[in-house]
């Protein structure tokens, strides 16, 4: 390891990278472990479609759940390991815990950052259904390049506000 | 100072609205050429550990149409979404644009090297992808050729550059690339100590 990177990490900016890439990486191990994936991921996933449904029912829509899958007569769609805003909250969580602030910041973060993931998911899945419905050729793009990179500017852009908010605030 | 940060953290906010367009202009703008570019370098890397050389990466629209010479024309063959993969090239741009002052010393430079570290993982992430194909769809070959811990790892190296590396780069690479001024807009320069009552360490 060279100097500069010991140097590196010594600072407050080294120190919470180092955490956050740690974190990071256990976080995202975790939830790739099976029972994991079965008795955790699975059923939230099942929940975040059911979140859908909802908000397409209030729009209107006759949309069900089966499974993983929300439909209606107009329009599918499965909603998969990374399609449920879990890697947003990750994102999110982990630049939480990693950052140094009172731990009653951090919780109040990770509950609000919570809440407006699960709200943007749901606006994301809205938008894509809508998509699928009006515009079927353009569901592909606006799946994986528009509502992807949304989610994780999402993401980031929550950190940043709460770090700016919550976490430095006082210091100022 | 606490004025400076703030005008900063404007600009910021301001700067995004137009950051996350010219990225996506660029993006589609560079996008053709770099997908023959990723499928021509996984293509080469896959065959570096080949005895004869034998697989094939081509792209037909967006996809990369994976499969390998030495099989019969009817076996299978994948198409997989290239934009999958490097679609995480647009939020990494817009959020280094976004920031203020981020061509102060050696942003270019750090851009450059913001581009390649993302380039570098688009084609591992590729590479994963075809050697996790190969060693999992292609029937009795794949059990002959590949074993369980093989298949294992290879599974979680197509996960981990598929989920993980690919939606964390772009908070990584902005933060670790620009972190003093990432640190300077979000109020934790060096100067300044971040609110660390009662916290843990």
């Amino acid at each position: 390891m060279s100097r500069s990177l010991r140097q590196f990490l010594k600072t407050p900016a080294g120190r919470f990278l180092a955490r956050y890439a740690v974190i990071l990486a256990v976080a995202f191990a975790f939830i790739a472990l099976k029972p994991v994936n079965d008795h955790v991921v699975n059923p939230y996933t099942t929940f975040v479609a059911h979140e859908g449904a909802l908000a397409l029912r209030l729009l209107g829509e006759e949309a069900t759940v089966n499974n993983r899958i929300l439909s209606s007569r107009r329009f599918a769609v499965a909603i998969y390991n990374g399609c449920n805003g879990l890697e947003a909250i990750l994102i999110f969580a982990c630049g939480i815990l990693a950052f140094p602030a009172p731990w009653r910041s951090k919780f109040l973060g990770l509950a609000l950052g919570f809440l407006g993931i699960q709200l943007f998911n749901v606006v994301r899945i809205v938008a894509l259904y809508y998509t699928g419905v009006f515009k079927p050729a353009w569901f592909s793009t606006a799946h994986v390049l528009v509502w992807q990179s949304l989610v994780i500017l999402f993401a980031v852009s929550m950190w940043i506000l709460w770090v700016q908010r919550y976490a430095t605030q006082k210091s100022q | 100072m606490p004025r400076k940060k703030a005008s900063n953290r404007r600009a910021f906010w301001r700067r995004l609205r137009w950051s996350v367009p010219t990225a996506l202009l660029l993006w589609l703008i560079f996008r053709g050429p770099y997908n023959t570019f990723l499928a021509f370098s996984a293509e080469k890397l896959c065959r570096l550990f080949e005895n004869p050389p034998a697989t094939r990466v081509v792209v037909e629209e967006d996809k990369a149409v994976i499969g390998r010479e030495d099989m019969r024309t009817g076996s299978g063959w994948l198409g997989y979404s290239l934009t999958q993969i490097h679609f995480n090239f647009i939020p990494t741009l817009a959020l280094i644009l976004a920031l203020p002052g981020w061509r102060r010393g050696e942003g270019w430079q750090k851009l450059v090297w913001a581009i390649t570290v993302l380039a570098a993982s688009h084609v591992l992430a590729l590479v994963f992808h075809v050697q996790f194909f190969f060693a999992t769809s292609l029937g009795p070959w794949s059990y002959a050729t590949y074993s369980d811990t093989a298949r294992n790892v290879l599974g979680f190296l197509q996960y981990f550059f598929d989920i993980p590396l690919t939606f964390t780069l772009p908070l990584l690479l902005w933060v670790g690339l620009y972190w003093e001024e990432v640190l300077d807009l979000v109020g934790f320069s060096g100067a300044v100590e971040p609110n660390t009552q009662g916290s843990a360490p």
